[in-house]
């Protein structure tokens, strides 16, 4: 057995509000998000010795993140540092957090990301490559990265516009029953065809929010977690995995690494596809949905189009996924709300969007132009 | 003659022979002189073995379009009359992949599996872009 399956516990989640925060900053959403998941686990700010960060795309300090976030809030860490991998981050800051905390380097990290970038200024539209960027042939944006694999995936297994939109109104649907979701009202598989392109295959309705918010998620070891107030939430399995070639690997566009990711994370935990209750599945684009059931073992290669259909990823179905809203509804926190969801569905505490009976959940993260990846396997304690 | 705005490539001692191969009709890119892997990106060093010796080797041009969208999401202004216009991801004859558009027909008449071939579009006395055009079939 893996020495690190369920060693680990997530004891306190908190979000700032999300959405469009005129006034706010990075720093400001953060310190928001950190209060409340110390009020969450019953943990004072004295007894956090751990702090990771992910620095949000409007952070002016980017790397040194961590030293700015733990001078505002007063810390003085034994363990930290600040992570930039986009949405490859959260789970990745999380799997680091886990190993500190096993290792003694801390008892109490807090995860920690804060982004103004609705009311601050995207900065997601910039082009791929370095030096000779791929501009020059007017490749650019991080839709662009997801559409390249939508319209291979199409090309080569028949997958449809229409199934990326289950996608779509599947986390809408959830969202609606989200009070903290920005994006609340149901939409249909019609509304989801009738939105503008963006870039082709991809329509409008494909594409993550771009939102305000914080995010803190505080982990120790499952036996300081048994002191603490909330419901016993267990880090399974753990996986990474990323593939940096870009162009020089050909299956690069179909991001074989996430396979990696979601299989070390099985093995770890001892858990299989049979074994998922409900996922909280890395949705920049609704296309990259696709991919996690491929990759997750849900289906077979090339099948993940009809998979979705049917209702099958709604709640009520057989895999209820991004069961919050997700990054398409929710808030686009590139994947720190995924965890938060998770446990929350794992302390069994989601009211009208809970999972009956939920015992095991799948994260995901995903980031940069389809190069990082991250699973992780939570399971209620 | 309206100048060109769109962004242009900066040109190195490094990428001089891809541009000046573009500028004479040809599309060039690096061959390892060690273990022969044709490399793009241009880089300094073979991603395959990490040789430093290399030759820059005329390709045929060749290739198929690997995947392929179409921007209708304006990103950066100097685009706005091309709006919509297309993205191919180009599967050369010789192994490297890189971006570039199909030019001369419509958005919708390019699929995944056409072949193409490259086309050199002189934009700037010193830059002539690489694009594609879909080879003719004779069926």
């Amino acid at each position: 057995m893996h020495p690190l399956r369920d060693k680990t516990a997530i004891v306190g989640v908190g979000a700032s509000p999300q959405g469009k925060i005129p006034g706010s900053t990075a720093i400001s959403l953060a310190v928001e998000a950190f209060k409340r998941a110390l009020d969450d686990s019953g943990l004072k700010k004295e007894q956090i010795d751990g702090l990771l960060t992910m620095p949000g795309s409007t952070s002016p300090e980017a790397a040194l993140n961590y030293l700015r976030f733990g001078e505002t809030v007063g810390i003085n860490p034994r363990y930290t540092g600040s992570k930039v991998m986009g949405g490859g981050t959260a789970g990745a800051l999380l799997h680091e957090a886990a190993l500190a905390v096993n290792a003694g380097f801390a008892n109490y990290v807090a995860c920690v990301f804060g982004d103004a970038a609705a009311t601050g200024g995207s900065r997601f539209s910039r082009a791929s490559g370095w030096g000779d960027s791929w501009a020059i042939w007017g490749f650019m944006s991080a839709c662009a990265n997801s559409a390249i694999t939508a319209s291979r995936h199409m090309a080569l297994y028949g997958t449809t516009s229409r199934q990326l939109g289950e996608i779509a109104v599947a986390c809408r649907k959830h969202a609606s029953m989200n009070p903290n979701a920005i994006m609340r009202k149901p939409i249909t598989i019609e509304d989801h065809q009738k939105s503008r392109w963006i870039v082709k295959p991809l329509h409008l309705l494909d594409c993550c929010l771009i939102s305000d918010g914080g995010v803190c998620v505080i982990v120790t070891t499952r036996a300081r977690a048994r002191d603490l107030k909330q419901p016993l939430v267990l880090i399974s399995g753990m996986g990474q995995a990323y593939t940096t070639e870009n162009m020089e690997r050909e299956d690069w566009w179909y991001v074989p690494h996430q396979k990696l990711a979601v299989t070390d994370a099985y093995n770890m935990a001892g858990a299989g596809p049979q074994d998922i209750d409900v996922a909280q599945l890395y949705d920049n684009f609704t296309s990259s949905v696709l991919l996690w059931f491929e990759h997750g073992g849900f289906c077979k290669v090339g099948e993940s189009g009809p998979f979705v259909e049917g209702g099958r990823i709604q709640l009520g179905g057989e895999l209820p996924v991004n069961t919050a809203g997700g990054n398409h509804s929710e808030s686009y926190m590139e994947g720190w709300l995924h965890i938060v969801e998770g446990a929350r569905q794992m302390r069994g505490e989601c009211g009208e969007r809970q999972v009956q009976g939920a015992e095991v959940c799948l994260v995901t993260g995903r980031g940069q132009a389809l190069n990082c990846s991250n699973a992780t396997i939570l399971r209620k304690g | 003659m309206s100048e060109y705005t769109k962004p242009l490539p900066t040109i190195t001692d490094e990428n001089h022979p891809f541009w000046e191969g573009c500028r004479q009709g040809k599309l060039r890119m690096q061959k390892c002189g060690d273990c022969g892997h044709i490399r793009y990106p241009i880089s300094h060093v073979c991603p395959k073995c990490l040789s430093y010796k290399f030759e820059w080797a005329d390709l045929s041009g060749r290739g198929e379009v690997f995947s392929y969208v179409v921007f209708y999401q304006l990103y950066n202004k100097a685009f706005e009359k091309d709006i919509p216009y297309n993205v191919a991801l180009v599967q050369l004859d010789e192994g490297p992949r890189m971006y570039s558009n199909v030019v001369g027909v419509d958005n919708d008449a390019v699929k995944i599996g056409d072949e193409v071939e490259a086309v050199f579009d002189p934009v700037t006395p010193e830059v002539t872009i690489p694009r594609f055009r879909l080879r003719t079939t004779t069926s």
